[in-house]
């Protein structure tokens, strides 16, 4: 026999309610299953039943209303020690508020006791029903037409896939019962029945006259443990080796949109583009922009190429826009200015002007090839940084080879074009 | 530029950061626009999971924390929502914790991918009873760092949930960074209680914060409670000792202000004109700095980091000030209602606006307006 789980054995509960026959046999309980009072914690909840910290000997953390068994759950997933016992108690007012947590501990499993002191209705507040009030109780007590059939939240804990879930009649010691769940490796839920002697009815001092059964389930599902990544760090602090970089003759920031659709590679082509900019010396600035539905409409990325330190990495007028579709034209055509440079795609219908190249990328490159197409005919006619830089990134990227060879295909084009021209 | 630029987004220093300085566990519910903090945290901690809402959430992390070990999250205004009596909980049990806020644009589920500075009065005004959080602001990519690893520090010294607030263009947007030039971050360090006599748990001395033992404590009883209680960590109803307790929490973040406090001051050659910003607006304001300056206005800049509670030191530097500027990306100039109420002084003068980021041209247009009008 381990040292006592109580410290107070004076009850602070009304004279007659289940609640305190519930600590003694919880006390009980645990004093049987050898459990050192250290070893032990009590995740209490509002409600009368959060009563309880003070007469046990074990950690006792007294959270929120209908959040016990989330706090536990949170506790279990911290704790990975088979000695330790975590025991969340709640009311049936506790549980309805808290229906999703109990639902949650149920399917991933965690290991932990939740008990359910069901005493029919909300003492603290004046006796109003709860979810798991019973019907027969409900109807003497109030309107007929005011009752509403109760959750079987030991079903429900059942279903969601509790290792143990039962339902137990507050009468005599519940230590026994309260030692086959609290014994469960998993998650548990026991429902304890009662009825308030403050706002119950005297004809219900036996809660059996209310109908109930006991019963009990069970479910052979693996207790939750925590999946393993790779802690690998996310950027490393030690000096490059082997960065190749490149000159650049930029003297003023640039800021480039490219304006695509989903599906076309905008924000991976971006990345490169980006990247080779910074191999060049220069500092970058790079974002996204896309509906939530990333899978359709327009696909927008903005950049900033600067000499100096860029601070805002706003772009309200592009220098220069690259239009790959009609989705990224439609979504920016009202930040082109008199001074933005746009290069865009033959199959794009366009009402601005200001055109200094247009191309067949996407019939001619292909549409998963026609963003670095048309960022590598940029570059070929304006040289602000090498072109080699984006082949350096292109190259390193995940489809390099491929992608490489766009490249050189870019290039023989440009040059042909160079010769007509 | 050297060769040791990287391309890297806000998000991803984030992530990095908090676990250098010791945060150990993260829990989250996806939400627009943390989300990439969301998946870099799934690659990145010992211990991470998802929550079926924000509320299991906060619950989860106050668990974790409760057994030592650091927790942390990140959210937008709905999740925040969803979280604030549980961080009203952890406030009051004293449980160390992060919650990363990216703040979009609101009221309501408003627009998930537009960016907003609109959270900062409710972050002032989210414990009842008109207690604070420490408010930690991110005003640029280098604060992705090291503010963080401040804002760790402090919820662990201080025993108390942080926020750590940012947006959507502060942690979506990558920019390039030399990565060797951030400092290294130190692990957050608790003050466990190492007495051999029973431990109370929230005795404490001059320091005004009790030292720590988790749940999981072998040697002595620990007992946490989010109710009104004394230092034994019993419930009490407002006797002295518990509302001492209660008073003690507010003077342990107030008091000790000047151990966490952040901010980058600028400051020009005379006392003229002082433009205060603080996270996304803080890089326009820095720009409009760099051009008014440029063109021959002096001009300060004040971009503040940690912004609740709202130091004395900071209100120092903003009163030296002939005119003040505060640029802010929300309608109504939630800063300036925080620190000066419904009575704006006369020189006080707002950039705001919504939908979009505030540029750098905004600000100087206030900025001359403001100085042809005096």
């Amino acid at each position: 026999m381990s040292s006592s789980l109580l410290v107070d054995k004076n009850s602070p509960y009304c004279p007659g309610c289940g609640h305190q026959s519930i600590t003694l046999g919880l006390a009980k309980a645990l004093e049987s299953l050898n459990y050192d009072p250290l070893d032990v914690i009590v995740v209490s909840d509002i409600g009368c039943c959060g009563l309880i910290d003070p007469m046990l000997a074990c950690h006792t953390i007294h959270g929120l209303h209908g959040r016990a068994c989330a706090l536990a759950s949170g506790i279990s997933i911290a704790v990975d020690n088979p000695k330790k016992k975590i025991i969340a108690i709640q009311g049936d007012g506790g549980a309805t508020i808290g229906i999703a947590h109990l639902l949650e501990a149920a399917r991933r499993n965690f290991n932990l006791t939740l008990i359910v002191n069901n005493n029919q209705i909300y003492g603290m507040t004046g006796g109003q029903f709860s979810g798991l009030s019973n019907e027969t109780f409900q109807a003497d007590h109030g309107l007929a037409d005011a009752f509403t059939r109760p959750f079987d939240i030991v079903e429900i804990a059942h279903k969601a896939g509790a290792t143990y879930s039962g339902r137990v009649i507050a009468k005599g010691d519940v230590a026994e019962k309260l030692k086959v769940a609290i014994s469960a490796k998993g998650f548990s839920l026991i429902e304890i029945l009662e009825v308030c002697p403050s706002y119950g009815v005297q004809k219900y001092s036996d809660i059996e006259n209310l109908g109930y059964l006991e019963k009990s389930f069970v479910n052979a599902n693996n207790v939750f443990t925590l999946p393993k990544n790779s802690q690998k760090p996310l950027i490393s602090r030690e000096a490059k080796v082997d960065s190749e970089t490149f000159n650049h003759s930029v003297t003023k920031n640039i800021k480039l949109i490219l304006a695509g659709s989903a599906g076309e590679g905008i924000q991976s082509a971006a990345e490169l583009l980006a990247k080779a900019a910074m191999y060049s010396g220069l500092h970058v600035t790079k974002k996204g922009d896309y509906p939530i539905t990333v899978g359709t409409g327009f696909s927008v990325s903005e950049l900033i190429f600067s000499p100096e330190e860029i601070f805002y990495t706003g772009i309200n007028e592009p220098d220069v826009l690259l239009v790959i579709s009609q989705n990224g034209y439609d979504y920016v055509k009202n930040r082109i200015g008199s001074n933005t440079s746009t290069l865009i795609d033959n199959a794009v219908h366009y009402e601005q002007a200001n055109i200094s190249f247009s191309y067949d990328f996407k019939a001619i490159l292909g549409k998963k090839n026609a963003a670095i197409s048309n960022i590598a005919f940029w570059l070929l006619m304006n040289e602000p940084f090498p072109f080699t830089a984006f082949e350096k990134t292109v190259k390193e990227s995940k489809h390099g080879e491929k992608l490489g060879a766009v490249l050189e295909k870019v290039k023989a084009i440009f040059d042909e074009i160079k010769l007509h021209a | 530029m050297s060769s040791n630029y990287s391309l890297v987004d806000g998000s991803k220093l984030i992530v990095e950061a908090l676990v250098q300085s010791g945060v150990e566990a993260f829990v989250s519910y996806p939400i627009t626009p943390a989300n990439w903090i969301n998946q870099y945290a799934s690659q990145r901690f010992p211990t991470m999971t998802f929550a079926p809402d924000e509320i299991s959430v906060a619950q989860w992390i106050a668990g974790l924390s409760s057994t030592g070990k650091l927790a942390a999250t990140a959210t937008s205004f709905p999740g925040f929502a969803l979280m604030v009596e549980s961080l009203n909980m952890s406030f009051m049990m004293e449980l160390p914790m992060v919650i990363v806020l990216a703040q979009r644009l609101g009221p309501s589920t408003g627009s998930a991918t537009v960016g907003a500075q609109g959270d900062l009065l409710l972050l002032n005004s989210f414990i009842s009873g008109g207690y604070n959080i420490p408010v930690f602001s991110i005003s640029n990519l280098q604060d992705c760092w090291t503010v963080t690893e401040k804002a760790v520090h402090t919820a662990v010294t201080l025993r108390t949930p942080v926020v750590l607030l940012t947006s959507k263009e502060m942690i979506m947007t990558s920019r390039s960074i030399d990565l060797t030039s951030l400092p290294e971050l130190k692990k957050a360090e608790y003050d466990f209680y190492k007495g051999s006599e029973p431990y109370i748990p929230y005795d404490s001395d001059e320091k005004l914060v009790p030292p720590f033992l988790p749940l999981t404590s072998n040697e002595h009883q620990v007992r946490i409670n989010s109710s009104t209680h004394d230092d034994s960590g019993t419930i009490k109803k407002a006797t002295k000792a518990a509302l001492g307790n209660t008073i003690r929490l507010h003077n342990k973040i107030q008091r000790r202000v000047s151990e966490y406090l952040m901010y980058e001051y600028d400051s020009s050659v005379d006392n003229q004109l002082l433009i205060v910003s603080y996270d996304i607006t803080a890089e326009a304001t820095r720009e409009a700095v760099r051009q008014l300056r440029e063109s021959g206005v002096n001009v300060s800049g004040l971009y503040i980091k940690t912004i609740i509670p709202f130091a004395k030191e900071l209100m120092e530097i903003i009163n030296k000030y002939e005119n003040v500027i505060f640029a802010e990306e929300n309608l109504t100039g939630i800063l300036v209602k925080m620190i000066y109420g419904n009575n704006t002084p006369k020189n006080v003068f707002k950039v705001n606006k919504i939908g979009s980021m505030i540029s750098p041209t905004e600000i100087i247009k206030e900025a001359e307006r403001c100085l042809q009008a005096c």
